[in-house]
């Protein structure tokens, strides 16, 4: 069935949101496979956004782990992370669906950075929506967002974080839908919208393909990429998801410990559910409501994991894993010291799993790790990490 | 059964229906029971007991408050339940329509959660986020159980749309008045009455409409144009919520709007063109 990944996925929305997911989804198979849209698009990717972006071989996280670890540098996608992508393609569709404004939400404020971004590159009016925690932790991308042109909408229902985010920005879409795209940012929401991010990330693991058959003469062993809804991490896996060889490492936010208040680690404490129009992975109370996630990385900090991949960790063709916010702080440094980059919190989650897993890795394996996003937006938290505690 | 039953009773006395919407355990529970029974006694002639969702979607800002007032008093879907047992105990017979979020119904388990609903004395189920081409499951627990699953159409739901809710609807129709979310509003806009005679040339189902309604004036106009009645909840969320200390002493107030808008359905059905 359409928009289904095994059990997961759906429209679980309210009547009032079908016609324009029906819309949007006619939109996407229509024009997402014309030349005119691919031209336009992969030209944007070269020139603005600047990709291809290198596979980078660490030699030093390499002699480190006993490993051959490659970094895919997402981090150097104009606005400093893979969200970009996702945003100039939803962007370009909006503008030729006759939309005039797009919105969304944001939690490290590099999905919203990027939304700003592409809409001001295709001409159209941008609103973010935005937790007032997580406002105030990411300040410096609200600033570049607000410099942008873009209006940044504080977000006080709930907690005041990513899952209240979402669910202000549906309900804004539900009033505005018929002049207004909504931008998700990451593989989650109804159908279609996991598998239009999903495809438009997939330039990810295309390029990555084409790289390391080019340096290596083979694929990885495996790849290794954070995520909560997982934009990244399905747009590195896609290519190779029948590629059974390659084995595909998810990596979530465990937060300070595995336990239900302190942790994002939906793979270890949640259950299917239902929510933001999906069937995923979640993490709920016995009664179905949804719990607030906890992790130091703003943009892991979601409760559910998008339906895809929900579904392949099901199946096991993705294994899920989780790293602790103080491994994430220590991959931070270790990744600075040994390669000169500063990764986000986000990615690091990726990096510590490799550094902290060995088991899961033979000595001189192929490990590309999918380097999503750069820490400048982090710095604050990285410095009173290792400086002020 | 018995609320379509009720509102071609009502259909035939000429009287436009009532149906407010309450989310039980906001603020207490206590305040529920007590503001079910004035619902009652001031002109209800159904209920929606609302079960509070952490994330409620569907929602405008005076439910998602309520919601999360319940919810931090420690609501138990269960809780909703048995409050709907202990009302038929009481006497209170209304015809009840349950309003829960999908994940709630999922989590309970489709198949039991009719069941108990069943046993509880409820009528009918609203899904705010179960369309109806995700509700197979769920409709057919619900038939199984003598319950009605309530649909919803939009303004923005297509003819053909229609027309494919209809051949799963029963019980009546929910009309959504907006495009948007629940919350009190303004203005009954054109395209509200619009869809109004767009689902009644298609459907002889009773047809509720809601969302948005927040004055006698909207449930007269609504009726007068077709509608068999009116779902009327932040408005009335509204009022106990400006005295959240003491929320027993807006009963007296809320009993006289309730008494208007019933006024008003009768009064719109007089209204309306005879066919």
């Amino acid at each position: 069935m359409r928009g289904r990944y095994g059990r997961f996925g759906g429209r679980y929305v309210s009547e009032v949101l079908i016609h324009v997911l029906e819309e949007l989804e006619e939109a996407f198979e229509r024009i997402y496979p014309t030349p005119e849209f691919q031209q336009e698009f992969h030209h944007l990717l070269r020139t603005y956004a600047g990709r291809p972006t290198p596979l980078y071989y660490a030699r030093r996280l390499s002699e480190r782990t006993g490993l051959k670890i490659y970094l895919k540098r997402e981090d150097l996608v104009t606005g400093g992370s893979h969200k970009l992508n996702n945003s100039l393609g939803q962007a370009l569709l909006a503008k030729r669906m006759g939309k005039r404004r797009i919105i969304t939400e944001t939690a490290a404020g590099q999905h919203g950075l990027s939304a700003a971004m592409a809409g001001n590159v295709v001409g159209l009016e941008v609103e973010i929506f935005m937790g007032v925690k997580d406002m105030e932790r990411q300040a410096s991308n609200v600033k570049r967002m607000r410099l942008l042109g873009a209006k940044v909408t504080p977000v006080t229902t709930g907690t005041g974080v990513l899952k209240d985010a979402v669910s202000d920005t549906l309900r804004e879409w539900a009033k505005t839908s018929r002049t207004t795209h909504y931008l998700m940012g990451s593989a989650v929401g109804p159908a279609p919208f996991p598998e239009i991010v999903a495809t438009f990330q997939s330039v990810i693991g295309e390029e990555l393909r084409r790289q390391i058959l080019e340096f290596e003469g083979r694929l990885p062993d495996a790849i290794v990429a954070c995520g909560s809804g997982g934009s990244n991490a399905i747009g590195a896996f896609r290519p190779f998801l029948s590629d059974s060889d390659v084995r595909l490492y998810f990596i979530e936010g465990g937060g300070e410990s595995l336990d239900a208040d302190n942790s994002a680690a939906a793979f270890v404490l949640g259950r299917p559910g239902v929510l933001h129009g999906a069937l995923m992975q979640i993490m709920q109370d016995e009664d179905g409501q949804i719990k607030p996630s906890k992790t130091r990385a703003a943009g892991l900090n979601y409760p559910g994991r998008g339906p895809e991949i929900s579904y392949l960790c099901e199946t096991g063709r993705v294994k899920p894993g989780y790293a602790f916010d103080r491994e994430v702080f220590e991959a931070v440094k270790t990744t600075a010291e040994c390669e000169g980059l500063i990764p986000a919190l986000e990615t690091a989650h990726a990096i510590a799993y490799v550094l902290n897993h060995p088991e899961e890795f033979d000595r001189g394996e192929l490990v590309v790790i999918n380097f999503s996003g750069r820490g400048d937006k982090d710095l604050d938290a990285i410095m009173r990490y290792f400086y002020e505690d | 059964m018995r609320i379509e039953r009720k509102l071609r009773q009502l259909r035939e006395r000429r009287e436009g229906a009532l149906m407010p919407h309450v989310y039980y355990g906001d603020p207490t529970p206590e305040f529920s029971f007590e503001l079910v029974r004035t619902l009652a006694a001031s002109g209800a002639d159904l209920l929606e007991v609302g079960v509070p969702f952490s994330d409620p979607i569907a929602d405008g800002p005076v439910f998602t408050a309520a919601c999360e007032r319940a919810l931090s008093r420690g609501i138990k879907p269960r809780m909703c339940i048995a409050a709907i047992e202990r009302l038929r105990s009481e006497g209170i017979d209304l015809p009840v329509v349950v309003t829960a979020y999908y994940n709630i119904v999922y989590n309970w388990g489709v198949v039991r959660f009719c069941a108990d609903l069943q046993a509880a004395g409820a009528d009918g189920i609203i899904v705010p986020d179960l369309p109806v081409e995700e509700s197979e499951e769920l409709l057919e627990a619900a038939k199984d159980r003598d319950l009605d699953l309530i649909f919803q159409v939009a303004p923005t739901t297509s003819e053909s749309r229609i027309d494919k809710v209809l051949r799963k609807a029963s019980g009546f129709v929910y009309v959504i008045n907006v495009e948007g979310v629940t919350g009190p509003r303004g203005d009954i806009v054109p395209s509200t009455l619009q869809l109004i005679s767009r689902v009644r040339e298609r459907t002889s189902l009773p047809l509720l409409a809601g969302f948005g309604v927040s004055s006698a004036d909207h449930a007269r106009l609504l009726v007068a144009n077709g509608a068999d009645g009116v779902v009327v909840g932040s408005a009335i969320a509204e009022i106990y919520s400006k005295n959240l200390r003491n929320p027993h002493s807006t009963l007296e107030r809320i009993r006289s709007f309730v008494s208007e808008l019933k006024a008003a359905c009768v009064q719109g059905m007089r209204e309306r063109k005879r066919i």
